[in-house]
């Protein structure tokens, strides 16, 4: 067979999977977003209401508002906490050697943890009567330990961002690590030659030929925040309250709780769009590359 | 065994010509060399002949076919790359006899081949490894003997001996020539090396920009050529090019000096070109003209001078026992028997 | 301060600030490590010092929690996962190797975007759909969701190990004789088989830890193991004793798993971005 039928028929079992499985609920679900789509009524989705779940969401749902909040928040400090502290655990642990190395490879363990689990165990760990915090800080700072951490709106909010911080430092600074290995050893070497300090080396030298990696992992965490759903929905299950709720957790809530998939699904193709926008902008450096 | 064929071909890439419309025989038994710098589509006319690429237009004939819509494997031809290409996965013995059993030889035939092969190129002994396990002349030899296990029509090499450390690579040099003299095969060789060139090739291809610049046998290129690009780019130290104009019978350069007598009427633009070793050295005062030392290196089998007058600079190879420093005063004179004379508008060459 | 001690200095702080991120980093892994083998009473209690007991993984396996029925799920669909994706991906990711595909840039962005898609938008339409072809809750309906998630992930991840074979080995193949699909089998596949193996593990592990489909789409007989963490509620709170040794038997295979195919796991996971 000539290599010019034979390569479209290699991709082909793919790109029906990924038109299966991803293409067509995209624009099924947008489809939804135009209906009633009540799941519990019969007749499902009973006919198309054109923009009505949209101005709903946006005129009349102060929930969805408070979502979109707290997702904003979430997602803005988590990426910039959980960059700045792998870039710095990265400068620690880039030279390598055998403490270095082996903290490098414990940072895969909690990559390697599901996020449900992660949302469980800081749930444990933050529990008011016996989590280790309470056994920590009622040591140290005795008033600490009467505080309700988990039932507190913003100190809820405080352990959701730490469980998501600590989740994802570990692939940011390995991935940051691979970047720092990969600037040229010698235009360090001739910075330091040429009489800089080391912040100095390090501001001009290594970060400005850090900012592709440090551009694809913001993009990457941003991502991977704005869907948050699987540790918030173990850890406070959005609450108390909504005061953790993000938006995959609400359109969770109201298309699988309350049965409004018509709705919930325009709620989710809102979050499409600044996804699909940060995605171009991720391919961009991955086509880069090339 | 064939001869092999280029009938106008082209290779394109969207607007990039890799290839210009060039056409080539290559002659039953002939070792053909091309020669030129990078991105001159040496590697690509060789990949056409062996199928690798698919050229825009002209044909490409095989022996006595059109293998145009062929496939790689049924043009009956062995390649050598420049980075061998080795199988990793598979140990010595499986590659050299890769080409064997894919074409559904009997098993029989296959060891006794496979071994004549290896002995060959003298590796033997290490039938049993993995290309990981070898030193990269050993690699290059795994390489040829997979080219040679079986009798292809024509032998087609990518620049085999590049990666191989300079010593080696003379004395692999050697190997080939003698295998190849053995073998008495078709063999298209692409090189950027000259002295590799010259010395393997019965004729050589000159390139640039996918263009044949010159054919003819080494000989013919280092002591003919037949433009200003041939004559560059073959010979080392390069040839000297100097710009000036012919008139009464004498070269005098742009800057007005009376360099030498040279055949031929008068002529407003033209590049004089003479090789560094038919440049002679002098006492001051006693050559025709007077030039000041701007470098001596002495490389030990010679001296290399390189000597300004004006703005122009020239390089003369020099007795080895010449001892000269900057800035000293010797004197000149270029051999009239050896010069080349260009157009300097179609850098082509002037002939009388 | 001397040249030399304040580097001496500095190395110190450094140890330091390791140590504790090290540290940091495994508490709450070290947390559940310890709950897993506490009594009930002593989880209560915030023992340090206790008699470690094996019970409470005797206990996950018994009804009401059956967390065996869960452990069996989620391998058989993480495991038909990485079976149905590698293969296919590595068809893909050959081709986009290899070739010049009509639209290679538009199909490789898509599918890099679906990566992206939050998974609540994918998962409503599969709700409905399941509900209806009688699917939910279903080991064959999440195989098929969570190829969603892993195709991706494999494409780029294989075709990041095929991009490393050398052209030129595979064209010494096709002189050699070989044809395009000998070329794969007999040269590519074995020398990408380590690859493949990595990008194998690393779908089982994504697949394994996912949470969000299987939550929707199952409720009793094809829960995997992350959802099946929500059994350990009771009247009186979370048994954590309990759902500490679940979170071990979640855990633990997927860190020994990570741990063999540690160089690849940034690479997988920035899909062709970063080298």
């Amino acid at each position: 067979m000539r290599d010019n039928k034979l390569k479209y028929i290699l991709v082909l079992p793919a790109i029906i999977v990924v038109f299966a499985t991803a293409v067509w609920p995209l624009i099924e679900s947008l489809r939804l977003s135009f209906t009633v789509g009540r799941l519990t009524k019969p007749n499902f989705p009973q006919g198309y209401l054109g923009w009505e779940n949209y101005t709903w969401a946006f005129m009349e749902e102060p929930a969805f508002w408070n979502s979109v909040e707290v997702t904003v928040l979430y997602t803005l400090i988590t990426v910039i906490l959980t960059t700045l502290i792998a870039l710095g655990l990265a400068m620690l642990l880039a030279p390598g050697g055998r403490l270095r190395g082996g903290v490098q490879t414990l940072l895969i363990l909690p990559f390697a943890m599901s996020p449900a689990l992660i949302g469980v165990s800081f749930r444990f760990m933050f529990n008011p009567e016996f989590g280790l915090f309470d056994a920590f800080f009622g040591v140290v700072i005795p008033p600490l330990a009467e505080i309700s951490w988990l039932s507190d709106p913003t100190l809820a909010f405080v352990v959701c961002v730490m469980a998501d911080v600590w989740g994802w430092i570990p692939f940011l600074t390995l991935v940051l690590i691979g970047g720092l290995a990969s600037i040229p050893q010698d235009t360090i070497e001739a910075a330091q030659v040429d009489g800089a300090s080391s912040w100095r080396v390090f501001k001009d030298i290594t970060l400005p030929q850090l900012v592709p990696v440090l551009a694809v992992v913001l993009i990457l965490k941003a991502i991977f925040s704005l869907k948050t759903f699987d540790q918030i929905y173990m850890l406070t299950n959005g609450g108390p309250g909504t005061a953790t709720q993000t938006l995959s957790h609400y359109i969770y809530f109201s298309g699988m709780k309350y049965g409004q998939i018509g709705y919930s699904a325009s709620v989710a193709w809102v979050m499409v769009i600044p996804m699909i926008l940060l995605t171009f902008l991720y391919a961009r450096y991955v086509f880069q590359k090339r | 065994m064939a001869q092999v064929l280029l009938k106008n071909i082209t290779k394109r890439w969207g607007d990039f010509v890799g290839v210009d419309n060039q056409s080539l025989a290559v002659a039953d038994k002939e070792f053909l060399v091309l020669l030129g710098p990078s991105g001159c589509g040496k590697t690509t006319t060789m990949r056409m002949i062996a199928g690798l690429e698919e050229p825009t237009s002209g044909e490409i004939w095989i022996g006595d076919h059109v293998v145009n819509d062929d496939l790689p494997k049924d043009r009956d031809v062995a390649m050598v790359f420049q980075n061998y290409g080795l199988y990793p996965h598979m140990t010595i013995y499986d590659n050299i006899a890769y080409p064997l059993k894919v074409r559904g030889t009997p098993k029989a035939d296959i060891k006794p081949r496979v071994e004549k092969a290896a002995e060959q190129v003298e590796l033997t002994e290490f039938l049993h490894r993995k290309p990981k396990a070898l030193s990269g002349g050993q690699r290059q030899r795994v390489a040829l003997a997979r080219a040679i296990v079986r009798t292809p029509k024509v032998f087609l090499m990518d620049e085999p001996l590049s990666n191989l450390d300079a010593k080696l690579r003379v004395t692999m040099r050697a190997e080939l020539k003698h295998l190849s003299r053995q073998l008495q095969i078709t063999t298209v060789y692409v090189t950027h090396d000259q002295i590799e060139a010259m010395t393997l090739a019965d004729r050589v291809a000159v390139m640039e920009k996918g263009v044949i610049r010159q054919l003819g046998t080494p000989d013919e290129i280092y002591n003919d050529p037949s433009n200003l690009f041939v004559a560059g780019f073959i010979g080392s130290p390069a040839m000297n090019l100097i710009n000036g104009s012919v008139k009464d019978g004498y070269f005098i350069t742009t800057g007005g000096t009376r360099l030498v007598k040279v055949d031929g009427g008068d002529r407003a633009k033209v590049i004089l070109g003479v090789r560094a070793e038919d440049v002679d050295i002098h006492e001051s005062g006693q050559g025709d003209i007077d030039v000041l030392v701007y470098a001596y290196e002495n490389t030990g089998e010679s001296v290399m001078l390189t000597l300004q007058f004006g703005k122009q600079r020239i390089i003369a190879k020099g007795d080895r026992h010449l001892r000269k420093d900057m800035d000293d005063v010797v004197g000149l004179r270029v051999n009239p028997d050896h010069l080349y004379l260009f157009d300097s508008e179609t850098e082509e060459r002037i002939r009388y | 301060m001397t040249g030399k001690q304040r580097k001496q200095f500095w190395n110190v702080i450094q140890i330091t600030l390791i140590l504790i991120a090290a540290f940091i980093m495994l508490i709450p892994i070290i947390w559940i490590f310890l709950a897993a083998f506490k009594t009930h009473v002593d989880v209560y209690q915030l023992k340090l010092f206790f008699t470690p007991t094996l019970e409470n993984f005797g206990t996950v396996f018994d009804a009401p929690y059956n967390l065996g029925n869960k452990l069996i799920n989620s391998t058989i669909v993480a495991g038909v996962t990485v079976l149905f994706a590698i293969p296919i991906a590595t068809c893909a990711a050959y081709s986009f190797s290899r070739f010049r595909l009509r639209f290679e840039t538009s199909m490789l962005v898509m599918i890099l975007a679906t990566q992206f898609v939050p998974a609540v938008v994918i998962i409503l339409p599969f709700f409905v759909m399941f509900r209806d072809l009688g699917l939910l809750d279903t080991r064959l309906g999440l195989i098929m969701v969570n190829l969603a998630i892993v195709m991706p992930f494999a494409i780029w991840m294989i075709k990041g190990f095929i991009d490393g074979i050398p052209l030129e080995t595979e064209e010494a193949a096709m002189v050699d004789g070989s044809t395009r699909v000998q070329v794969i089998r007999n040269i590519v596949l074995p020398m990408a088989a380590p690859g493949l193996f990595t990008a194998g593990i690393f779908c089982f592990i994504i697949a394994w830890n996912e949470f969000l489909f299987a939550l929707i789409l199952t409720n009793k007989d094809a829960v995997t193991l992350p959802i099946g963490l929500a059994l350990f509620k009771a009247e009186e709170g979370d048994l954590w004793n309990l759902l500490s040794a679940a979170g071990i038997i979640i855990m633990l295979p997927m860190f020994i798993l990570a741990l063999i195919i540690r160089k690849y796991f940034v690479q997988g996971m920035t899909m062709g971005a970063v080298r």
